[in-house]
């Protein structure tokens, strides 16, 4: 639409006024874009404060579904889950793809060039591929129904594109510096520690954003692995809830609104690391 | 024997300065390799292992208890089987969503690229939805779609009341509507990545080309978009991919794959196969089938972008 009216503009002689309009006209479309989606956000706030009935008539407002919804929901608690699988798994990532990134960008060793590319090359496994075997193994190992199970699970598929990117990065570090470093005699363990990691914290910051919200926003790995209400994640909750026959929708929609909220502060805070993360994936 | 020796002869320089290095570089091969270990077994025990674990899974008739090896023959079978044409045909008309999920972008980025007052604040609006669970999304589309939903209402208010339909009730109108949930979903990312393409554009050039007379569309057409091909295959393949591994959440909240297989995809069928009817054998061989589609839209990826792109390697 817009890409037309833009056409249609004689760029040259294209008067102040034509301009000015066609300004108006970009910033209509681009409220209307804004307003659709934000409308999930709304929709959820606006009808988790109203009763069944209240929702039915999409009439007037309340609280009491909120009380509902704690009542159904151990929010408090499946947060805290949530929290603690992220966490843990977001620090092994970080653990593990930030040596291996190191070593395949400036240790290269025999073989550690078709090694990195296997590495790379295990972001192509979809997770429902694997599934039934991991769900095996992990049970015969009795890390089922525990957090060490989903965090195990979320640490290795996180692990291939984290690596990937810290590669990346360590390749724009100067040679120079490793050598000087290891000429002082600071060892490869301590030049990795002192030297290479610090200068990677943004590198690390934009893995952990993404793990954090690809991981507090996943269902199927919490839905097969922690199946205890006593461990599951929010998002395991909220479909569970969802599935159920006597559900209220507003106490429904109010846990969602409240499961989005972390990962949208997160968002807030640290999009400049989501984004460099996302287009990060191109190698450029 | 001959390849050996040229081999051998044209690796010598390395070899010297290697061992003039000495132990130097004997402890950084050890070094390397100690700190690449702990990805490597991750990787391996995780995400390699299980993979042959499934093929090998795949061809037999295990069912959580009981066993039999078919071997190869079984993915023979699944081939006669409707359901399995029926999940796959789901699929391939999801794919469909591709080009709304590309095109729409391209659109906002176009317009962001404009840069008018306050474009970082819609820059943020339109990236929002990229935060949230697909879960919660999947939540909000179902009242979006239900018969008293906001989809009916403003079909009515716009004159089409008599299209008013419980849209996830029905086999067809269930995967449209997911199909639109999913492009909806994918609007920030592929927003961001073209957005990102735009800003690493030389606006003399742009500029260069409206003075040589072209019109904006001309530019767009002719100059940006060619300019952008990296980034429109990046965001094509992310995209693709999540429409093949990404939408369980969304079917899970929002239809349970139904009504009937109505939109059952081949992700889907591999968890309802294993976790709802037992069967873990043919639920392996449906995973392995979409392993190869994800893999050979990996291939195709590589050898496109390759060509240009070999430096960055």
């Amino acid at each position: 639409m817009t890409i037309q009216s833009t056409a249609r503009r004689p760029v040259l002689t294209g008067t102040r006024g034509r301009k000015t309009a066609r300004r108006i006209a970009l910033f209509v479309v681009m409220v209307v874009a804004a307003i659709v989606m934000l409308y999930p956000f709304y929709y959820m706030l606006n009808n988790a404060f109203r009763t069944a009935a209240q929702f039915d008539q999409q009439i007037g407002h309340s609280v009491s579904s909120w009380g509902r919804l704690f009542q159904d929901l151990p929010v408090a608690r499946e947060f805290l889950n949530s929290t603690l699988i992220c966490v843990v798994a977001i620090v092994i990532i970080l653990a593990v793809s930030t040596t291996a990134g190191f070593a395949f960008a400036k240790l290269r060793f025999g073989g550690s060039g078709v090694i990195f590319l296997m590495v790379v090359a295990a972001m192509m496994v979809p997770l429902q591929s694997i599934i039934i075997p991991e769900y095996v193994n992990l049970a015969r190992l009795g890390l089922v129904n525990t957090y060490a199970g989903a965090i195990l699970v979320y640490a290795a598929l996180g692990t291939p594109f984290a690596t990937f990117l810290m590669a990346t990065h360590y390749r724009g570090i100067s040679d120079d510096l490793i050598e000087a470093a290891i000429i002082d005699g600071l060892g490869y363990g301590r030049t990795f520690l002192r030297i290479a990691l610090p200068l990677s914290i943004p590198a690390m910051a934009t893995v952990a954003v993404l793990q954090f919200i690809q991981i507090w926003d996943d269902l199927l790995v919490g839905l097969l692995f922690l199946q205890n209400p006593q461990q599951r994640p929010i998002t395991v909750g909220l479909a569970a809830l969802a599935a159920g026959r006597s559900t209220s929708i507003p106490a429904l929609l109010g846990g969602s609104f409240l499961s989005a909220v972390p990962a949208i502060v997160v968002y807030l805070i640290f999009q400049r690391y989501l984004v460099k993360g996302l287009t990060l994936g191109m190698g450029k | 024997m001959t390849a050996t020796v040229t081999d051998r002869s044209a690796r010598a320089p390395s070899h010297r300065s290697r061992r003039r290095a000495g132990p130097l570089a004997r402890r950084r091969r050890r070094a390397g390799i100690l700190l690449s270990i702990p990805a490597i077994v991750v990787v391996l025990s995780l995400l390699f292992i299980p993979i042959g674990q499934a093929v090998y899974y795949s061809m037999t008739t295990w069912d959580g208890i009981t066993s039999t090896w078919i071997g190869p023959q079984a993915y023979v079978s699944v081939l006669h089987d409707p359901t399995f044409w029926r999940v796959l045909e789901n699929n391939a008309l999801l794919l469909l969503a591709v080009p709304f999920a590309l095109g729409i972008p391209l659109i906002l980025a176009t317009l962001l690229n404009e840069h008018v007052r306050g474009w970082r604040v819609f820059r943020s609006v339109y990236f929002l939805p990229t935060a949230i669970s697909w879960v919660v999304i999947g939540v909000v589309a179902v009242q979006f779609f239900a018969y008293n939903g906001l989809l009916n209402h403003l079909l009515a208010l716009i004159g089409l009341g008599s299209l008013r339909t419980d849209m996830l009730a029905g086999e067809r109108t269930a995967l449209l509507a997911l199909g639109i949930t999913f492009i909806f979903s994918m609007i920030g990312t592929n927003t961001i990545i073209f957005l990102t393409g735009m800003a690493t554009l030389d606006p003399a050039l742009l500029e260069a080309a409206r003075v040589d007379g072209l019109n904006g569309r001309q530019v767009f057409l002719h100059v940006t978009l060619p300019l952008l091909r990296r980034f429109v295959q990046f965001a094509f393949v992310i995209t693709v991919i999540s429409a093949f591994s990404a939408l369980f959440s969304l079917i899970f909240v929002m239809t349970n794959g139904g009504p009937g297989y109505g939109t059952t995809t081949l992700e889907f069928f591999v968890y309802q196969s294993a976790f709802s009817l037992g069967q873990f054998g043919t639920a392996a061989l449906y995973g392995i089938i979409l392993f190869v589609i994800m893999a050979v839209v990996g291939l195709v990826q590589l050898s496109v972008i390759r060509p240009e792109d070999g430096s960055s390697w």
